[in-house]
């Protein structure tokens, strides 16, 4: 079984593990600690010291965090709230529904049609970074990428159970409830 | 005690893959584990033997979409259909393959007409689990000492089966009358010969009967071949060995897929919407009914269960379309396995991984299921919304990866797909019809350490190859001016998508060519997936054409051609050539109005794939090179990348202080203008309940979406909170 070295798999997320080092990685048996290494890597490049549990995406971290649960926080430390609501809901948004402000991406015949698609950005309110844009018509809502079951893969998949049991449950919608039209 | 029948040893295989949880109760992989060293040998044999069929099939075959695309596939199967092993080729069609043959038997062929030795069984029907009618579906079954051990099975695209337009993405045909040949669920053949009458219907129903003539006999070498191979493999080895070997083969692969779900990814919910446009209004159309413009929704909901199954929902599919752009669920769930074996399950490509899902019958009416409410719905090219589904398989699993540390795995959605396809008298005074492969060579996903490769991918086939040149040439009356890669046509991100091309043809030599801009996963109204991570997404798909133009007085006068699409605000077509018809911004798909003369200019993209990452993360030393090599724009640097250059000499430097500074300054300027996400919700909500901007296709979508999955109707209005009886209206 390999075991790749931590060094190795930050070339590698840095985009600069040479190619011969990469094919490497992508023919050999995979290492079994792969999670445990990305966590620390990730750990170490986080500007917070709450655990890491799981990274959702490149950006954005579930955590335990002694005062509030399991919460999504991005990279800077800005924190959006309960992992089980979708984190959009707690991020800044900038929609371009209009051709004024598509054009500031897209020009002339690579304008797509506003009145069938909008671009939604969301942004981290803490270190303004672009965290996910959805291309969508007007009405749909946003995609809650993923819901983890993490005391499943924590309890049956690592075999080491999280100190604390959470249901596993789309809270969205409840929180959604809560707002006033 | 009497032998089981197929059809009892297919409902056997059932109850035991229930009750031990492995396939044909294999709890064990004896063979495996008493003599792997021809365990492996034999996978190998049989990986080369199902090879060798593709390599003479391609050959015996004449249209170029075979011989020349190798766009077709040879598999060998269980006696109940499972595939074993598959030859290269399109492997999107090994699951339907497999149906076929399970189809076959349990209709009851096997009691009548019977099985037996050189019979040819053929399939091309949607209602019966077909893609689309051009694709023909054989199956032969293979006896060793009078006993049936095994399947082969082919697929081929012929280049035209006679459907109401020619060629064989028909996303114009308005019902399945208007699809072509129908091959239902037929013994075309015994005793390795077609019947006369199949000849005869191929020669009255196709336009191109010699190629299509020529693609079945394709077939039917190579399912010889594989058969004359296999018989030798058994001679060697013995038939307990292969009988049992075939077993395992497949049942190791699903036990390959599910250890790769448990060890590289993370179980729970993921969801991930998906659209895509079919703009119609106002174009050239059959029937009433198509003067219209429709959007799909595809959206797609994976959880990775405890025990590492799959389940999969289509939940808020939206309905059936006049065209030819609806799917059987047997042909989607092909369509997934494919997608899936690259992903997942790709140490042996057979049916085991997809024995590990359990896939929700799409919702009745929809693109995706649509018999149960439309019969009469046409699939002329089904997987033009498949294979956009698909793209989302790959971005979502590319998201499980990420999470798991394994960012040598990770891939972004897949790149849209535009067809040509060209019906005319060619050069040599022949008429032809049929697709060219262009769009074969998309550019890659992004990966989650580096771009995707340029003109080099297609989600449908491992063997992407657009062909050269020169042989399209010689089939078609029409010349190549350009074959570049496209600048900007892979998104904008950390990483980008590898870049699609742009061809640029010269109509040449004919008296006539229609040149139809097909619709086989394109978007032209619409940008090509979300952006993965925060990227921008793909660019839409706009070709362009010019019609009775100046091109030969440019020729005669040795002046500047045509060689790509040129800046998106000032097309090359459009400052080059001047012409009566003179499209620089066409919607796709569309058949030109009138045929195309000699020297009309056809300038045909074939896009980029899904980049990731946020687009001021990217290297500026990525984005420098992109401009040297002209695959990127000094705007697109600046403006969306955040990178300052200047271009001393031939090269473009980077001023890393003004771009840290351009950096920081975008992301205060997103700060500023962003909303909090309620406050938008707010504005929002009420834009809905207007139905603001919102096509006219896009709330007809909505409407189908709602109608025919409730529960997503619920979520959906309980989400922007809308009353209980909100629907959208036209």
């Amino acid at each position: 079984m390999a075991d790749f070295h931590k060094a190795d798999i930050e070339k590698l997320i840095d985009g600069v593990l040479p190619w011969p080092a990469t094919q490497d990685m992508l023919k050999s048996p995979k290492d079994t600690n792969r999670f445990d290494k990305y966590v620390e890597i990730m750990q170490d490049r986080v500007d917070f010291d709450d655990p890491i549990l799981l990274p959702l995406t490149p950006h954005l971290f579930i955590v335990a965090s002694k005062k509030e649960g399991r919460i999504v926080k991005c990279k800077c430390g800005h924190s959006f709230g309960d992992y089980r609501i979708n984190w959009k809901l707690s991020a800044l948004i900038n929609v371009r529904d209009d051709e004024k402000s598509m054009s500031e991406i897209y020009r002339g015949r690579e304008m797509p049609d506003p009145a069938w698609i909008q671009l939604r950005e969301y942004i981290c309110g803490g270190c303004g970074a672009q965290l996910e844009v959805e291309a969508v018509p007007r009405g749909c809502p946003p995609d809650f990428d993923f819901l983890p079951d993490l005391d499943t893969f924590y309890g049956q998949w690592l075999g080491r159970p999280l100190p604390d049991k959470v249901a596993f449950e789309d809270k969205t919608l409840e929180h959604v409830k809560e707002w006033s039209e | 005690m009497a032998a089981l029948s197929l059809k009892e040893r297919l409902a056997a295989n059932d109850e035991a893959f229930k009750k031990t949880g492995h396939l044909f109760g294999l709890e064990r992989l004896a063979l495996k584990e008493s003599n792997p060293g021809d365990y492996e040998a034999v996978w190998h044999i049989l990986s080369n033997l199902c090879n060798a069929a593709w390599a003479t099939g391609c050959k015996v075959s004449s249209s170029p979409i075979a011989a020349e695309g190798g766009d077709a596939l040879w598999g060998l199967h269980t006696p109940t259909g499972e595939a074993i092993c598959i030859s290269r080729g399109i492997s999107a069609h090994a699951g339907l393959l497999s149906d076929m043959v399970k189809n076959f038997i349990s209709i009851g062929y096997e009691e009548y007409p019977g099985f037996k030795p050189g019979d040819i069984f053929e399939n091309n029907d949607p209602h019966y689990g077909g893609i689309h009618s051009p694709d023909f579906d054989m199956c032969m079954p293979l006896f060793y000492d009078g006993k049936l051990i095994a399947w082969a099975t082919c697929v081929s695209h012929v280049a035209d089966a006679g459907s109401v337009t020619p060629g064989s993405i028909g996303f114009l045909n308005p019902d399945c009358y208007s699809d072509g040949i129908a091959i239902s669920m037929e013994r075309v053949g015994e005793n390795d010969r077609f019947y006369p009458w199949y000849e005869l219907r191929i020669r009255s129903r196709s336009r191109t009967p010699d190629f299509v003539m020529g693609d079945a006999r394709g077939r039917l070498a190579g399912c010889i071949t594989l058969r004359e191979r296999l018989e030798a493999m058994i001679e060697k080895y013995g038939l307990d060995f292969f009988e049992q070997a075939g077993h395992e083969y497949v049942e190791d692969s699903r036990r390959y897929a599910v250890g790769r779900v448990k060890t590289q990814t993370v179980p729970g919910r993921i969801r991930k919407s998906q659209f895509k446009d079919l703009a119609m209004k106002g174009k050239r159309v059959l029937m009433a009914k198509q003067d219209i413009d429709c959007a799909f929704n595809l959206p797609m909901e994976l959880t990775v269960n405890a025990d590492a199954s799959v389940s999969l929902s289509l939940q808020g599919a939206s309905g059936t379309v006049p065209f030819g752009e609806n799917i059987s669920p047997t042909a989607l769930k092909s369509g997934l396995m494919m997608g899936y074996s690259h992903i997942v399950g790709f140490d042996m490509f057979n049916s085991g991984p997809i024995s590990a899902w359990d896939i929700e019958m799409p919702p009745d009416g929809s693109w995706a299921n649509p018999y149960p409410l439309d019969y009469q719905a046409a699939s002329g090219v089904a997987w033009a919304p498949a294979v956009t589904w698909v793209s989302s398989l790959y971005e979502v699993f590319g998201r499980l990866f990420q999470m798991r540390g394994f960012v040598e795995e990770m891939a972004a959605g897949s790149a849209t797909i535009m067809t040509a396809e060209f019906s005319g008298i060619n050069q040599t005074g022949m008429y032809l019809t049929g697709l060219t492969l262009e769009q074969a060579s998309n550019g890659s996903p992004a990966k989650g350490y580096s771009d995707g490769e340029n003109s080099a991918w297609c989600i449908y086939t491992p063997e992407a190859d657009f062909g050269n040149a020169e042989i399209t040439e010689l089939y078609y009356p029409i010349l190549f001016l350009g074959r570049n890669i496209e600048p900007n046509s892979g998104g904008y991100g950390q990483f980008r998508g590898g870049l699609g091309h742009t061809a640029v043809w010269m109509v040449y030599n004919t008296p006539g060519l229609e040149y139809q801009c097909g619709d086989a996963g394109m978007r032209s109204k619409i940008v090509g997936n979300h952006g993965m991570y925060g990227a921008y997404p793909v660019v839409p798909d706009r070709p362009a054409y010019a019609h009775d133009t100046n091109v030969k007085e440019l020729i005669d006068a040795q002046k500047p051609l045509v060689h790509g699409r040129g800046d998106p605000e000032s097309p090359e077509v459009a400052t080059i050539i001047k012409a009566k018809d003179l499209q620089t911004d066409a919607v796709a798909p569309f058949v030109t109005p009138q045929p195309l003369t000699d020297y009309d200019i056809i300038v045909h993209p074939i896009g980029g794939a899904q980049a990731m990452g946020d687009p001021i993360n990217r290297d500026p030393k990525s984005v420098a090179s992109d401009l040297d090599e002209g695959w990127t724009t000094e705007r697109v640097a600046a403006d969306i990348h955040g990178v300052v250059t200047k271009k001393p000499n031939r090269h473009y430097e980077i001023d890393e202080a003004a771009t840290e500074k351009k950096r920081k300054k975008i992301r205060d300027q997103r700060k500023k203008r962003a909303l909090p996400f309620k406050e938008w919700w707010t504005a929002e909500r009420k834009r809905i309940l207007a139905q603001e901007n919102m096509d006219e296709s896009v709330r007809r979508m909505w409407i189908s979406s709602m109608e025919l999955s409730p529960k997503y109707a619920e979520e959906l209005r309980a989400f922007w909170k809308l009353p209980e009886d909100f629907v959208f209206s036209l």
